[in-house]
């Protein structure tokens, strides 16, 4: 005989158990955590756990002046952080009113495109070393850092460079630098065959890679999907071509896809997109030294510098997908609201989790890291 | 909090007592060969706490290259001797960051690293954020700027190797020392009824460094927390039943 009220406890069957993975764990990109529900070692359940890196952005930026907000921006996505500088001050020249002249329009070209490729070779390196190849990781950060180089030539910082400002660029491009650009692209170029020895065409990364995490047409437009993952579904879409902005429309380039939609595809569109920003690299230094003018529209004294109303949405090709922000503007110094759309904060939490359903569990850092996920710009 | 919380006689002696032997001068010798041959092969715990976790890759490869100087990564706290704490730390981290911290094996050592560790940094006035790292945890050494380079990176491991030589990297006594004072900075920040796993009472007793400021009316509470958990409540405990096994 069974009490009335008896309710029998549901336990989960003893062979499923949970893990939590991160976030403090070399296998996860950044501070971030997944909690996974396991069956053996196969997925049956992902919960993805961000919020380590919470910083209040949208909030901070309402406090600060328009100027200050340059120094802040950038930090939202630490390893590619020229898009989201560039993103900032469009809107806000979109708002204001002002012209880039020509010049710092190239220079800023220039410098969204080794970011990119900065960011993709740290990929390569963190991809490679989820499947234990460290030697890729380390050749693949130590190319980036010779950009770093060229990048605290120009900006004085290795990282954050705060380079970028509403109506132009700061300062000017050094003596010969377009000269040392194209010795290191000469380098990459000539390194490249050996990247692909290592690990493109590397079996061991071709079947650990292929078949992994797959994504569908039909799904990646519903979950939101940007930036070379898309592409990696053959999907044709760059803001670069699609929603111009700058001087894209002059400089010649290749959208880059491929069929697949797994990891092994997206690491390929990458290095696809390696090839095409070493491209459009070279015609930035064979045209630049011609352009001439300006660096800078001339700007009031912004520490009282009133926008006026008005709002204005700017969107950016970043490395890591759609970069956008949402800014409105009530007249006054400061935004009145910030909105940042970052491409990560999709990736990392709903694809990821969707992705990791049937993955086993020592595909989950690669994952992860075939879609290039920023947990910075996913907490923001 | 009240001043008037009831103070707990006849604790257990969960650990052995320090003989008297142990504070010996052979002792002390050996702690200072001890010192010397630790600075020699530090472990960093492999934890990006935050942005500054982008200057570790280029300071670990072959570039800038770590273990030249005889410092490598490690992936769990119980085998790690450093704990860097890369940037900014949002409360949520915090947590875990001082959960990690209490599992790593004494000695240990803290870096700060950047101007967020510091003051805050760049989010001085985020609401998500701490502001003041050795409020918190124990701070050896800090490193200025946002972003530090990987040559001050280097710089900071190589100080605190002539420090951990030299004996004066003490922050993890500290921590022993004065528990209490760390725990209420703790607890002011995640509520009362903030507790870790760690028995850091019984390790303090244990390592020898249980001094007036390791225990006190922060530590009571988990003192408290503990007996109820195990029944142990004494028949004139205030206000509250003895079967409510919840902190007043």
């Amino acid at each position: 005989m069974r009490p009335e009220n008896y309710r029998p406890v549901k336990h989960p069957p003893s062979h499923e158990y949970e893990l939590y993975f991160g976030p403090n764990h070399p296998g996860i990109e950044g501070n971030y955590a997944i909690r996974v529900r396991l069956k053996g070692d196969v997925i049956i359940e992902a919960i993805a756990d961000g919020g380590y890196l919470h910083r209040g952005f949208e909030k901070i930026m309402e406090e600060r002046l328009w100027i200050q907000n340059v120094a802040l921006v950038p930090r939202i996505c630490v390893p590619d952080p020229v898009p989201m500088e560039e993103t900032y001050s469009r809107a806000v020249e979109m708002i204001g009113g002002l012209e880039v002249p020509v010049r710092a329009q190239w220079i800023r070209v220039m410098l969204l495109e080794m970011s990119r490729i900065c960011a993709h070779l740290f990929t390569f390196g963190g991809n490679a070393a989820t499947i234990g190849l460290y030697t890729n990781m380390f050749w693949g950060v130590t190319m980036r850092d010779y950009f770093l180089d060229l990048f605290e030539e120009v900006t004085g910082a290795r990282i954050y460079h705060m380079f970028i400002t509403p109506g132009g660029v700061r300062r000017d491009l050094p003596e010969g630098f377009l000269g040392r650009l194209g010795n290191l692209l000469d380098e990459l170029e000539r390194r490249m065959p050996e990247f692909e020895d290592l690990f493109f065409e590397s079996a061991v990364v071709i079947n650990r890679a292929s078949g992994i995490g797959i994504i569908s047409q039909e799904q990646a437009l519903s979950w939101g999907v940007t930036g070379p993952n898309l592409r990696a579904c053959d999907l044709p879409i760059d803001l670069r071509r699609d929603d111009p902005y700058l001087v894209y429309p002059e400089l010649e380039f290749d959208v880059v896809t491929v069929e697949g939609g797994d990891a092994l595809a997206r690491m390929m569109a990458r290095r696809g997109e390696v090839i095409q920003s070493i491209r459009i690299l070279r015609q930035i230094i064979a045209r630049l030294p011609s352009i001439g003018g300006a660096i800078r529209s001339p700007l009031p004294n912004p520490l009282a510098w009133n926008l006026p109303v008005g709002e204005a949405y700017a969107r950016t090709e970043s490395s890591k997908g759609e970069t956008a922000f949402y800014i409105v503007s009530d007249g006054g110094p400061r935004p009145y609201r910030v909105h940042v759309r970052g491409p990560s904060s999709m990736h990392a939490v709903q694809v990821l989790e969707k992705l990791l359903i049937g993955a086993r569990i020592e595909d989950i850092a690669q994952i992860m890291f075939s879609l290039d996920a920023c947990p910075p710009e996913v907490d923001r | 909090m009240s001043d008037k919380l009831p103070v707990i006689e006849d604790q257990p002696e969960i650990c052995r007592s320090v003989d008297a032997g142990e504070r010996s001068v052979w002792t002390r010798v050996m702690n200072r060969f001890a010192d010397h041959c630790r600075a020699r092969s530090l472990f960093v715990l492999h934890y990006c706490t935050g942005c500054g976790a982008i200057e570790l890759p280029p300071t670990i490869t072959s570039r800038f290259d770590m273990e030249r100087v005889g410092v490598s990564p490690m992936v769990t706290p119980r085998q790690a001797d450093i704990l860097l704490i890369t940037g900014y730390l949002s409360i949520k981290t915090l947590k875990r960051v001082i959960l990690s911290y209490e599992q790593m094996q004494s000695p240990k050592y803290v870096i700060g690293f950047g101007s967020c560790t510091i003051n805050g940094g760049m989010y001085w006035n985020s609401y998500a954020t701490v502001k003041r790292l050795d409020q918190y945890i124990p701070a050896d050494l800090f490193i200025a700027g946002c972003m530090p380079r990987p040559e001050a990176v280097q710089q900071v491991l190589l100080k605190l190797m002539e420090d951990i030589d030299a004996g004066k990297a003490n922050g993890w006594q500290d921590y022993y020392n004065n528990y209490d004072r760390y725990l209420g900075n703790q607890q002011a920040l995640f509520g009362e009824s903030w507790h870790t796993p760690t028995d850091v009472i019984a390790e303090a007793k244990h390592y020898g460094y249980l001094a007036d400021g390791t225990m006190g009316r922060h530590t009571d509470l988990l003192l408290k927390r503990a007996d109820y958990a195990l029944d142990r409540v004494p028949e004139d405990y205030p206000e509250r039943g003895k079967n409510e096994r919840r902190l007043p």
